[in-house]
């Protein structure tokens, strides 16, 4: 037996350049494969991690999908903010343990900007009720001071005491800055690995002062007001873009949900953050299922390459079958060699991709978080990952018994003599 | 007291799907150390007799003895053994594995039978110096043995064929149109070492060939159109 | 042909292995979910509907807090004390056709939100261990598996249909963080109920448990 195997890959490193591309062609759609459902699972596990031990997100009415991810992710546009007085209502709310409120607008070198309090870092919570925490430094307690996200500092190489300036609007183009009111670092927070990592955290104070000679998005043309001066106006915010709310009892969720959904005076939503998730994933399914069906059919067509080539080869192998019939090989043994070939190839195909995979995750993983707060890492397969390496596996022994079937009849009926 | 190596008597056999036999013979004998030359032109059921002798198909009448056993008495892995076991087959062309070299293509009989494999050894120490010892019987310098098979000529490749066909020496060595790719000089001098090899190894030829000036050089001549009763008349263009 | 099939064997089995390591490891309590999820549910139930339950079960007097005692299926009308309706307010007002934007329920609505508000708790069920089937709305997790979600008596019952007064509502936080499971899919419950007492506060009263084991919920033969 072993002298078959033997045969079968020599036969195989004979016809290398051929089986190599087919190989290749296997690789990468399990890599596609299993790419598309490590991304799937990476990405809910990130965003699941984002924000735990809150129990509404309030803001201005929008999709509860939009609301989370602007207010949690930072991603997207707000249409519309909420009053000051709206969040102080909240704040003074009987059933509200505690509230954290959030304004977004602005940028530093593509990192947005986050405005809110101290709270902020009392109460907010990610991944399994962990707090947040400094490596180096405080939070914000004068106007100009910021603390910046673990990655935020890692990638720009800041430190404590550096100054920053902050730009207008998001993105990465430098807008109109605030070049006059610089920001010195206070405090740089460990890493989450959530969107907090790639933020800027000024206070809502700051978010003021660095407006106030502004309008409308644009500095007003003479007017400058010097960053010690403004201290003498009064820094409240007007607005804020959302409020996260943390209750008393869990339970009486619903119940402060609808009070605010039918407050009059300020058109406002409140959104159950693991419910919007579950809606958002309810969307997202589907094109999920679609994703993975459309790379299940490129495995398909990567194994039918295999399949035809093989097939393709038999026709000059005949005389080479024939004179292993005559040195004594049973047809059984030649069905053997030929769906060995394919089914071997589609096994080394199947590993390769796997370590592809892990190798483009250790290679883009660094990026796609720092673009998208999404942590993807190299792991050992998940149990969804095995299942679908074991179709392609079983589909790939299915299609390796087809020239293996093929080569057993010829041999049967060649046997001695083909007919070449 | 020559034995027959080959016994064919009251043979009728036909392809699957076909209604008329192929082959029918009544009798068709083989001694021992005969070499026999079978003129078998396309059309006279060569390719029958070879899968027949080979134990690729079994008659659906009578029987064919080989080397005593009767070959409809054992199974079809078993007749695949007993082949490697006691037969050596050359064909025209294409004789060779392309991926395997040359003496692993010699060799390929020893790695399936386990037979012909002890008888190897018995000739040299290692398989691997029986198989060159053979080789150099052959007319086939050390310098080509690193080479991979395409590169030989065609009367080369045929040399290293008949070296498979007789490593480990089996009883019976059959070749089918073996010369028909050489040019003449070259034939001569394949059939002169053939011929040779096979009187020392003790080993009966069935030599199958449409060239008649062969014919000369074999004590046992055949013609397969005669043997074979079913030779169909449309095949006597 | 053996050893193909061998190595074909082989490979199959280590995947096999893979496989059913994960879900023994992962998901003691709810390898139901993954089968049942999807199939049972989506699209099964309108607003306002709740789930179908064994014939009443008359619960017996409290046992001790441990958590060997068997669960008891109750139903929710016991998380109330037996003088109080819910359906009170809505006296002569069809539940499922109450809609927010319908300005004659609204004086209806606004009643009930205060009725349901003072919703008294049941102090007899402190302790019970019991088993009691309802839909989740999730609250926090471990990734996308849940661990924290609170359990209600109907569906959609926090979009469209108001909300739940609070001694329908159970606080729930899972021995095991489960995977599979969404808001509004249904599941059994089973765990010692906590009950805390009525504060002055609002909404500080209510129900709490941790659950020993939360699984899908199946139909036997269609939704009720």
């Amino acid at each position: 037996m072993s002298m078959l195997i033997r045969l079968a890959a020599r036969s195989a490193w004979n016809r290398r350049f051929t089986l190599g591309l087919i190989l290749l062609a296997i690789a990468l759609s399990t890599t596609l494969l299993l790419g598309i459902e490590r991304i799937r699972h990476d990405v809910r596990e990130s965003f699941s991690q984002s924000v735990s031990g809150t129990d509404l997100v309030v803001g201005a009415r929008t999709s509860s999908v939009q609301l989370m991810l602007y207010a949690i992710f930072h991603i997207g546009g707000a249409t519309n903010n909420i009053g000051w007085d709206s969040a102080q209502k909240l704040a003074h709310n009987p059933a509200v343990a505690w509230t954290i409120p959030l304004s977004l607008g602005d940028s530093h070198r593509g990192f947005p900007v986050l405005a809110t309090n101290g709270d902020y870092f009392t109460h907010f919570h990610y991944g399994d009720k962990q707090p947040l925490r400094f490596t180096a430094g405080q939070p914000f307690h004068n106007v100009f001071q910021t603390v910046l996200g673990a990655d935020v500092a890692h990638q720009l190489h800041y430190k404590i005491g550096d100054k920053i300036t902050l730009s207008h609007g998001s993105g990465d183009a430098h807008l109109t800055e605030h070049a006059d009111k610089p920001f010195v670092i206070s405090g740089i927070l460990a890493n989450t690995g959530t969107p907090v990592d790639r933020t800027v955290h000024i206070g809502l104070d700051a978010m003021e002062a660095i407006h106030l000679d502004w309008e409308g998005g644009a500095p007003i043309k003479g007017l400058m007001i010097p960053s010690e001066m403004v201290k003498k106006f009064d820094l409240t915010p007007k607005t804020v873009t959302a409020v996260l709310v943390g209750l008393k009892n869990r339970a009486s969720v619903f119940a402060l949900q609808r009070d605010i959904a039918d407050d009059k005076d300020d058109p406002q939503m409140a959104v159950l953050p693991g419910v919007a998730l579950d809606e958002l994933w309810q969307v997202v399914g589907i094109g999920e299922k679609v994703l993975l069906a459309v790379s299940g059919m490129v495995v398909v067509v990567g194994l039918a390459g295999l399949v035809s080539s093989i097939l393709a080869s038999l026709g000059e192998r005949r005389r080479e079958l024939a004179i292993l019939r005559s040195v004594g090989a049973h047809p059984i043994d030649i069905f053997f060699l030929l769906a060995l070939e394919g089914f071997v190839v589609m096994l080394v195909g199947v590993l390769l991709g796997i370590v592809l995979l892990n190798v483009v995750i250790l290679l883009l993983g660094p990026f796609l978080t720092s673009e998208f707060g999404i942590t993807l890492h190299p792991a050992l397969p998940t149990k969804e990952e095995l299942l679908l390496l074991l179709w392609t596996v079983i589909g790939g022994l299915m299609a390796s018994l087809l020239p293996g079937l093929r080569a057993y009849r010829l041999s049967l009926s060649d046997g001695l003599t083909p007919k070449v | 007291m020559s034995e027959a190596v080959i016994n064919v008597e009251n043979v009728s056999f036909s392809w699957p799907g076909q209604s008329a036999p192929t082959l029918q013979m009544d009798a068709f004998k083989v001694e021992r150390q005969d070499q026999v030359f079978i003129a078998g032109p396309s059309g006279s059921g060569k390719s029958t007799l070879l899968a027949l002798i080979g134990g690729i198909v079994v008659p659906q009448r009578g029987t064919i003895a080989i080397l005593g056993t009767e070959l409809h008495s054992i199974s079809a892995s078993a007749r695949d053994q007993f082949r490697v076991d006691h037969i050596g087959f050359i064909f025209q062309q294409f004789n060779l594995i392309p991926y395997l070299s040359i003496l692993d293509n010699v060799l390929l009989p020893c790695q399936f039978s386990r037979y012909r494999r002890q008888r190897a050894l018995a000739q040299g120490t290692t398989l691997r110096s029986a198989a060159e010892s053979l080789l150099r019987s052959l007319d086939l310098a050390p310098a080509l043995w690193s080479r991979p098979v395409t590169q030989l000529s065609i009367g080369q490749q045929q040399r290293v064929a008949a070296a498979r066909a007789l490593i480990g020496q089996p009883e019976i060595i059959v070749a089918d149109e073996p010369t028909s790719a050489l040019d003449a000089d070259r034939q001569q001098r394949f059939l002169d070492l053939m011929q040779r090899e096979c009187e020392q190894a003790c080993s009966t030829l069935l030599f199958v060939s449409h060239d008649q000036r062969l014919a000369s050089r074999f004590s046992h001549r055949l013609a397969l159109n005669e043997l074979n009763h079913a030779a169909h008349l449309e095949d006597q263009v | 042909m053996k050893i193909f099939l061998w190595v074909g064997a082989i490979v199959i089995t280590g995947l096999f292995a893979g496989i059913v390591g994960h879900s023994i490891f992962d998901n003691r309590n709810a390898t139901a979910a993954l089968k049942a999820s999807v199939a049972a549910q989506d699209g099964k139930y309108n607003t306002g509907d709740r789930l179908q339950q064994a014939p009443l079960v008359v619960s017996n007097p409290p046992e001790p807090t441990v958590a060997q005692s068997p669960f008891k299926e109750i139903q929710w009308e016991e998380l109330a004390p037996a003088s109080w309706d819910p359906m009170k307010p809505f006296k002569g007002i069809d539940l499922n056709k109450l809609n927010d934007a319908d300005p004659r329920a609204d004086a209806a609505l606004q009643k009930a939100k205060e009725y349901w508000k003072n919703a008294p708790i049941n102090p007899a069920m402190n302790g019970k261990s019991i088993k009691i089937p309802g839909f989740v709305v999730s609250l926090d997790g471990e990734g996308e598996r849940l661990k924290e979600f609170l359990l209600v008596p109907y569906f959609g019952g926090c979009i469209h249909v108001p909300p739940p007064p609070a001694n329908q509502i159970i606080h729930v936080n899972s021995v095991k963080a489960i995977k599979g499971v969404r808001t509004m899919d249904a599941v059994w419950i089973s765990g010692v109920l906590n009950v805390k007492p009525t504060s002055t506060q609002m909404g500080d009263a209510g129900y709490s448990m941790v659950a020993q084991t939360v699984e899908m919920y199946k139909d036997s033969d269609g939704k009720q």
